[in-house]
């Protein structure tokens, strides 16, 4: 039998609830990223802080430290690290947004 | 007695496999196998004994017969699990990852427990499909919220092999540490061994670089997963299904309703052989 069938034979009903934690789950783990001798988050509030340095043209060398997810202090080169993870947040997000709307659509 | 064709690979995936009377578990670690291979582009080294690697028919990187340990049941029948601190030792790997052979693997996420650490790293948080927060499992009221040996990465270095020693220690003295940590101490776990294993090596304390940072996801109990297509293997390739249907029975008030979500490209650990089998047959 195939899962369609099984779905209208059981009148199962599409969980969003559920669908929004798989997603979360699923894509969280994506969003991690191992850059620089440290591990990183590539969420918005690590994208801000150093988007935040990189604006500031008078840092030179340009790096600073993070705290990284596993709480250890990390000399960065902050550009490089943006760019990391700018482009990691985007490509994940991306397929992040367009899981949810086919899901979004189910019922 | 070890047949081994590759010399110095220094990434693989290791898989522990016995069959019972019950459950073919060779069968699980081949289709296991098989998605290592396609998603995570590893090799497989089987650990098994002799009865059980005559049935195996997938053409693994090496198998590695050992005498197993068959001094532990549950539910009425022997079941082989322990001997799992071997991996350590029998891995011909430098950076190995652990698996069960129950853990579908759906993508390449795993590939990222190599860059975590230099030496070892395990879930120790867990989440269940379609149960969200569902309690973090604990070795008992007053004991450690329990690790998971379900995956397990970790690179030949003194620390590693210390872990895998004490847990080689824990497993030898199982009931003196479930008399003192008060769980039940008649069936061995590894993920129990495994926790205090690792928490005596950190001179019980927790290192934030031995957890993988994301959950495990288990399909727990009520929750049945059912693949939306077969894997094929035949001349023309292999087609590797990733999608499944998630079915939740959610009681409320006495009256169960039935939920479903789908889920794609996202690995899983299944409990329940019987569905596992399910879903290696399509």
């Amino acid at each position: 039998m195939d899962t369609k069938t099984l779905i209208k034979d059981a009148k199962a009903r599409f969980s969003h609830n559920s669908a929004k934690a798989y997603l979360k789950e699923k894509y969280n783990s994506k969003l991690i990223i191992a850059e620089q001798g440290g591990l990183w988050r590539a969420d918005a509030q690590t994208i801000a802080i150093l988007a935040s340095f990189a604006a500031l043209s008078n840092m030179n060398p340009h790096t600073t430290v993070l705290i990284d997810t596993f709480d250890n202090p990390v000399q960065v080169e902050v550009t490089s690290l943006l760019e990391s993870l700018t482009t990691l947040y985007n490509s994940v997000m991306t397929e992040w947004y367009a899981e949810w709307k086919e899901l979004e659509n189910k019922r | 007695m070890e047949r081994t064709r590759k010399q110095e690979i220094s990434r693989g995936v290791l898989v522990f496999a016995f069959n019972s009377s019950k459950y073919n578990y060779v069968e699980m670690a081949e289709y296991c196998a098989r998605r290592a291979s396609r998603f995570l582009g590893l090799p497989t080294t089987i650990i098994t004994d002799e009865e059980s690697a005559e049935t195996i028919t997938y053409d693994f990187d090496n198998v590695v017969i050992v005498e197993p340990d068959k001094n532990n049941i549950r539910e009425h029948q022997v079941w082989i699990n322990k001997g799992r601190y071997q991996a350590y030792e029998l891995s011909p790997y430098e950076e190995t990852l652990v698996l069960d052979v129950d853990y579908v693997i759906n993508s390449d996420t795993l590939l990222k427990t190599f860059d975590f650490s230099d030496s070892f790293c395990c879930h120790n948080r867990t989440e269940m499909l379609m149960y969200p927060n569902a309690p973090q499992e604990y070795l008992s009221s007053y004991s450690y919220n329990s690790l998971w040996a379900t995956v397990i990465m970790f690179k030949k270095s003194t620390r590693a092999k210390q872990i895998f020693e004490a847990l080689e220690m824990v497993q030898n003295n199982y009931d003196h540490y479930a008399n003192i940590h008060s769980f039940v101490g008649g069936i061995f776990r590894n993920d129990y061994a495994l926790t205090l294993a690792l928490k005596i090596v950190n001179g019980h304390s927790d290192v934030r670089s031995d957890y993988i940072p994301w959950n495990l996801v288990h399909v727990g109990k009520n929750t049945s997963v059912y693949a939306d297509a077969s894997d094929t293997f035949d001349c023309k390739g292999e087609e590797f299904n990733t999608e499944f249907t998630v079915m939740f029975d959610n009681w409320k008030n006495s009256k169960v309703r039935k939920e479903y979500v789908t889920i794609k490209d996202f690995d899983f650990h299944i409990m329940n052989k019987d569905l596992f089998a399910g879903i290696m047959n399509g």
